[in-house]
């Protein structure tokens, strides 16, 4: 059974667009993760799938059944934990996950207690006190204890730090591991990277592609700044290692786009004289840029 | 249909409001119903006598008034009583529906296993409770004020009951209108705003309509006309009211459940 799927899904604010034509279906004990650049409809996508927001046209089901209008039982099966957490500030992290729990008939008590333990979170304090990593922490834990079905998140990693952040992706694992499907949206590769089985990648509000993780397009492009002293290298030389082009505001200096194994760009490298060099795996953004922004609008970002 | 959990929480979300608009209602009450003997010695009914009758009337005040104390209480005291509950009314059934949009705890509440219509519904049961509370204290310092200090042989505490239930259906209808526009509203000060204004407008349709005949028709628009606390003051039921003002309210919860379900929750 797929545990997310969509048909035709589309969304419009007034005249502007929300999502169009989102065809999706996220199986049962998958870990999917929905990647796009800002403003892309992924936090669309989301609200529509739990029903805070209802379709311009075409239909979310959850688990085989349409989201509900109005909400309803089927959201005791989910967990969800958004991008920007705000809670009542007249209460404490335990009066919360208390509240929380009362919604549902499934003892948590222990879940409170492993997921506080593991994330380092201190329930007894006033919420207006919580640093937004904190607030994340008790987002997280509240959206777990309930033992979900289906877990949606909107950029989990956000205001965690590295630490916390894996002892996240560890969990979401383990849940997977015991059957729970697990769907989030991201803009860091590394947590796409990590733990997805498959992603999907939406832009401008239109799935452009949905596939397993190592299939990711731009996936085997390195990103290569570097600052040549004395005599520069011709076009035509550069363009032996990738797409390449001159830094505007930086003289000598330049961005190129290698497909290139590591160790042959390397070698290709060294037969300039480096002053300055960086070969980075290329962020989800650049990606984006590179595969679906014209060429010349690209040039007018500064990549140093 | 309703959510204990939610009724609790919105009953301990605002018990700080409740308890500082009912310690203000209950200080209107202790200040002008205790003042009323003094009132007597001033001769304030040959007073009021003396100013224009558009004067009087615009403030809800006739020279009789000051002459019975279950008058001076029903149709004045309350009546500025009522102006300030119906007012905290619509801020408080405003800002229950209007706070989670506002706050961005929508994205926790709303995505909870309940439909809209429980949500609200239970807000609404938490806000009856409050104004229940809110009118039994008012009652309860009326009549210890009039009943021990002010008149005790006087102070009719059946003909005040009916003047309260009568301010409590009046704030129910306020809240009803709240609840039915308060989904449109993303902001508890745009409610707040609102509350206020509502408030004042019912006081002053009402004042209005019965100063001059060409406006009659704006006090039919105002809650206070239908709660009709002079009325009650003679002891007669105002049956208009106890008829309009429990069908307000529960037309503006109907409303309220319609435009909450059709909301979307956007940023």
């Amino acid at each position: 059974m797929n545990a997310i799927e969509t048909a035709g899904l589309s969304k419009y604010y007034g005249k502007n667009r929300g999502i169009i034509d989102i065809n999706m279906q996220v199986k049962e004990g998958e870990i999917f993760g929905f990647i796009g650049p800002n403003g892309a409809g992924k936090t669309t996508t989301i609200r529509l799938l739990l029903g805070l927001i209802r379709s311009t046209s075409g239909e979310a089901r959850l688990f085989g059944k349409p989201v509900p209008a109005g909400g309803g039982r089927l959201y005791t099966k989910i967990g969800y934990v958004p991008s920007e957490v705000t809670y009542y500030p007249e209460m404490t992290g335990r009066d919360l996950l208390n509240y929380s729990s009362g919604f549902y008939e499934v003892e948590s008590k222990r879940q409170v207690e492993e997921l506080t333990e593991r994330l380092q979170f201190d329930p007894e304090k006033n919420i207006r006190t919580y640093s937004h990593g904190n607030l994340k922490k008790l987002c997280i834990i509240q959206a777990l204890m309930q033992q979900p079905r289906l877990v949606i998140l909107d950029e989990p990693g956000s205001g965690l730090d590295p630490l916390i952040r894996k002892e996240l992706f560890d969990i979401l694992e383990e849940l997977n591991q015991k059957g729970v499907t697990i769907f989030f949206s991201t803009h860091v590769l590394d947590e796409i990277e990590r733990i997805c089985h498959r992603v999907a990648m939406i832009k401008e509000g239109r799935l452009l592609q949905v596939g397993p993780v190592d299939k990711l397009p731009g996936r085997d492009m390195h990103i290569v700044v570097m600052k040549i002293a004395g005599l520069q290298p011709s076009k035509v030389e550069l363009a032996r290692i990738g797409e390449a082009e001159e830094i505007p505001a930086k003289p000598e200096y330049y961005r190129v786009l290698s497909r290139q194994p590591v160790n042959m760009l390397v070698a290709n490298l060294s037969q300039y004289k480096l002053e300055y060099l960086r070969i980075s795996d290329p962020t989800l953004e650049e990606i984006f840029m590179e595969l679906y922004e014209p060429a010349a609008k690209r040039g007018q970002n500064s990549y140093v | 249909m309703f959510s204990l959990n939610i009724i609790f929480t919105e009953l301990r979300l605002n018990r700080r409001s409740l308890l500082i608009w009912t310690s203000v209602l209950a200080i209107v009450i202790i200040i002008y119903l205790g003042s009323f003997t003094y009132m007597e010695e001033m001769n304030v009914v040959e007073m009021i006598e003396g100013y224009p009758d558009l004067f009087t009337t615009g403030l809800g005040m006739s020279p009789e008034m000051f002459g019975d104390v279950n008058v001076y209480h029903s149709g004045l005291v309350m009546l500025y009583g009522l102006l300030l509950a119906s007012i905290y009314a619509m801020m408080l059934a405003g800002s229950m529906v209007s706070r989670d949009s506002d706050l961005g705890t929508v994205e926790f509440l709303y995505t909870r296993p309940l439909t809209r219509t429980t949500i609200l519904l239970s807000k609404v049961l938490s806000f009856l409770i409050m104004m229940l509370f809110l009118w039994a204290i008012a009652y309860l310092f009326s009549a210890v004020i009039g009943r021990v200090w002010v008149a005790p042989d006087n102070f009719d505490l059946s003909t005040q009951l009916l003047a309260h239930l009568m301010g409590l259906l009046a704030c129910l209808a306020a809240g009803g209108v709240a609840f039915a526009v308060a989904p449109l509203i993303n902001r508890v000060q745009g409610t707040t705003s609102i509350a206020i204004g509502l408030g004042f407008a019912f006081f002053i349709f009402n004042s209005l309509g019965s100063l001059y005949e060409q406006l009659r028709f704006l006090k039919y628009l105002s809650i206070n006309h239908y709660a009709d606390l002079t009325g009650a003051a003679s002891g007669q039921a105002p049956v208009t009211g106890l008829i309009v003002l429990p069908l307000v309210f529960i037309a503006g919860v109907a409303i309220g459940i319609v435009m909450l379900n059709r909301k979307d929750f956007t940023d």
